[in-house]
């Protein structure tokens, strides 16, 4: 996307592509204005994405050249407009990386005008539960509070290799009710399963070999007694 | 003596792009470009190799909609009439570029590209190009792999046991039924894996996949050969490792081969250079530029001005990139072969399409690679199958949850441009789970519409559809293939519920969405 195309297109079109590049742009801005965020916003975008990593993906995208009107338009007629939600009441969760998960969740109307007609309804909010091995035995927890009009977050796990469940719950008369758990779900490893120290000295050199600096991979510290058990609240 | 072996992978995927109820479709030229620029010029590539006695192995990935599109009649005929155009378009540009010495060669190229791919689909390949790649398949010089039935990028759905299984097994069905028999290798889309991933895999007989580099050295335990040799799960399932070096020559947009100034510039087109009155006929509804195939310039440096495209300059670097893609290959595999009791393996997986789509030249690259190999013997070849028949045994270790996406992980396809679909897809799954339940033994009318909601919901499933609401690209198609495919599905959910099925709808709906003929919708029984 380039000046030229941008020029080419109604404000409407412009308003309608900046809201889609996440941008919130006062209302009637002159027409150069919408222009210059959006070709700073596609600027950032792109440079984010270079400087991100992994090229495979980048490469990927050429086998879907389009046309110009690639970032807002497609050759067909509107698509059918699909529920948002499906008034329910649960709770889902993603692992995304070894550091952040992605929630999304849902009260069913009726349950959530319950939960307010009731005069003690404190609000929503999310329980993080970390389990050992995937069961609740030596579960720990904190809360995170959502908003009532919230439905989705990425939320920050504080360990790799550990499982945790989410429940979604109500705070009524002070107290907590859980009204929907996640699955569980398991934060992948970012550092090797073995220390150097523990891996023969043929295995380090082709681990290295192998481009573990370029994958900013790292091996876990030597194994110490303290260390191991260490925990959730260190 | 042999110091290491290379196993060339490319994943050939497009996405399920059949739009019959439009005459034109701006997203099927993904599929006709992908074929005169990739599928068509590889064939070509495989016979002149074969000809000439060069010796080559490669290991393909044909994605069950790609096999799908591929054989369907409709799409068959609609690309032997957008080549018409192309040849028409072709001569309109030997009219305009008469008499310049620069620009009409490049022009008659274009037109002797067109030409060829027009006698080779329709009189050579009769229409159908998968029997092409059978046939060197069965003289072993190509294996065929395949993969997720609509791509799905599968750790996003490992909390649905019954999603992943429909996945991998349309998927089995599907290469079954195009090349007649099962497969035994099988390309975890985007290299997505997790551990757990290996039981599914093996139940369908499948024997060894690509792993992302990140996923096998953070696996458990740490692999002993690093990337230089497979890892066995402890059921016995093999994971291949992509090379990170040799990846990564071809991948770096930047660095990589294809970056050099001498390569044609893929974005200069004439779809955008030249006036709409003369491009109209051969771009979108007549007015929306697009790519038309017929680029003349090279990339060209960076300070200077773009530069008419070279041939024969590219084609020698395409060889000297391929010299150098070996010596590089050679040197690496002697210092791993250092530290290893048996020959280094270097797995280097591509996207089909950067070869001649994107990357013009890389056809010629590919060739270069197997002449240059055959002169030594320190480097061979092999195909997946091939080294796994060869070398059984392997370290046990089972990989970690990664991919071969930006950050290493499943951020490319979850993220805040494509995260709501979840909600959707999540819901689909379960919705069909319940209705496997409900109705277990159908036949007649109701299994085909059981089993066309099952279709919807493979269809909603595709990685294609996040990669390009996250890339900004046809965002608007991937959005209104997931509301399409949800819309089906829903209005099929309540025809169940009420005991109504409007069999005409159902006609039209299996006629177009007429991908996976043999699914089976009883896979989305919950697993006891």
């Amino acid at each position: 996307m380039n000046v030229e195309r941008l020029n080419d297109l109604s404000i409407e079109a412009l308003y309608a592509l900046a809201e889609k590049m996440g941008l919130d742009l006062p209302p009637a801005l002159e027409r150069i204005f919408v222009v210059e965020a959006l070709i700073e916003a596609f600027q950032e975008d792109s440079d984010e994405r270079k400087s991100s990593g992994d090229m495979a993906i980048h490469i990927e995208e050429k086998k879907f050249s389009g046309s110009e009107l690639d970032e807002i338009d497609a050759s067909l007629d509107a698509a059918p407009c699909i529920a948002r939600r499906y008034n329910e009441t649960v709770v889902h969760w993603i692992p995304r990386d070894p550091e952040w998960a992605f929630a999304f969740w849902d009260v069913k109307d009726e349950e959530l005008n319950e939960y307010e007609r009731s005069g003690s309804y404190g609000g929503l909010f999310l329980r993080v539960v970390r389990s050992a091995g995937g069961d609740d035995k030596a579960a720990v927890s904190f809360d995170v509070p959502v908003n009532d009009d919230d439905d989705h977050w990425y939320l920050h796990l504080p360990e790799q290799d550990r499982y945790y469940r989410l429940d979604l719950c109500v705070r009524i008369a002070g107290k907590a009710k859980v009204i929907a758990h996640s699955n569980v779900i398991r934060t992948p490893r970012a550092i090797l399963a073995d220390s150097f120290d523990e891996l023969e000295p043929e295995a380090r050199a082709l681990a290295e070999l192998s481009g573990l600096s370029k994958l900013r991979i790292q091996a876990p510290p030597e194994r110490h007694p303290s260390r191991i058990m260490g925990g959730y609240d260190d | 003596m042999e110091t290491g072996s290379i196993a060339l992978v490319l994943n050939a995927h497009l996405p399920f792009v059949r739009q019959p109820d439009y005459p034109r479709f701006l997203e099927e030229r993904w599929l006709f470009e992908s074929l005169s620029e990739t599928y068509l010029p590889l064939l070509r590539l495989f016979a002149k190799l074969e000809a000439e006695r060069v010796p080559w192995r490669l290991t393909m990935a044909v994605s069950p909609t790609l096999a799908s599109m591929l054989g369907d009649a409709l799409l068959r005929e609609r690309y032997a009439a957008w080549l018409k155009d192309q040849l028409e378009l072709a001569d309109k540009e030997l009219a305009r570029t008469a008499g310049d010495p620069v620009f009409h060669p490049l022009a008659q190229a274009y037109r002797d590209l067109y030409q060829q791919n027009y006698d080779d689909f329709t009189v050579l390949h009769g229409g159908s190009i998968l029997p092409a790649f059978d046939f060197y398949y069965k003289k072993g010089r190509l294996e065929l792999m395949t993969s997720a039935a609509t791509q799905a990028f599968l750790p996003i759905y490992r909390q649905y046991p019954e999603a992943v299984m429909s996945q991998v097994e349309a998927a089995v069905v599907s290469f079954r039924s195009a090349f007649g028999r099962p497969p035994s290798g099988f390309w975890t889309p985007q290299l997505g894996w997790y551990p757990g991933l290996e039981e599914t895999l093996a139940a369908y007989g499948l024997q060894y996949s690509v792993v992302a580099t990140r996923g096998a050295m953070l696996g458990k335990p740490t692999p002993r050969h690093g990337s230089y040799a497979p890892v066995a799960c402890p059921n016995g399932f093999t994971n291949f490792i992509r090379d990170v070096a040799a990846t990564e020559a071809v991948w770096s947009e930047t660095e990589g081969y294809p970056a050099d100034p001498a390569y044609r510039d893929f974005y200069r087109d004439i779809g955008f250079d030249l006036p709409l009155d003369y491009v109209g006929p051969y771009v979108e509804q007549g007015q929306i530029r697009t790519f038309t195939g017929f680029k003349y310039w090279a990339i060209s440096g960076r300070s200077q001005e773009k530069l008419p495209y070279d041939p024969d300059l590219a084609s020698a670097k395409a060889v000297e990139h391929a010299e150098n893609f070996l010596y590089n290959r050679a040197r690496q595999a002697r210092k791993a072969a250092a530290h290893m009791e048996r020959p280094p393996l270097m797995v280097a997986p591509y996207d089909a399409e950067l070869f001649g789509h994107w990357w013009h030249e890389g056809i010629q690259w590919l060739e270069a690679l197997f002449r240059k190999a055959q002169g030594t013997s320190e480097l061979r070849f092999v195909t997946l199958g091939e080294y796994h028949k060869q070398h059984p045994e392997n370290f046990e270790s089972v990989p970690e949850f990664a991919s071969w996406g930006d950050g290493g992980y499943a951020g490319v396809w979850l993220e805040k441009s494509n995260d709501w679909l979840y909600r959707h897809t999540f819901k689909l799954i379960e919705y069909m789970t319940e209705l496997a339940e409900r109705f277990p033994n159908e036949s007649g009318l109701r299994e085909r519409v059981l089993n066309q909601a099952a279709r919807e919901v493979l269809l909603s499933q595709a990685a294609d559809w996040p990669f390009l609401l996250r890339s900004g690209k046809s965002g608007s198609f991937a959005r209104k293939q997931i509301e399409d495919a949800v819309t089906n599905f829903n209005r099929i959910y309540e025809m169940l519920c009420a005991n109504t099925v409007g069999t005409e709808w159902l006609t039209r709906l299996e006629k177009r969405n007429n991908v996976f003929p043999a699914i089976n919708y009883r896979i989305f029984r919950r697993k006891r």
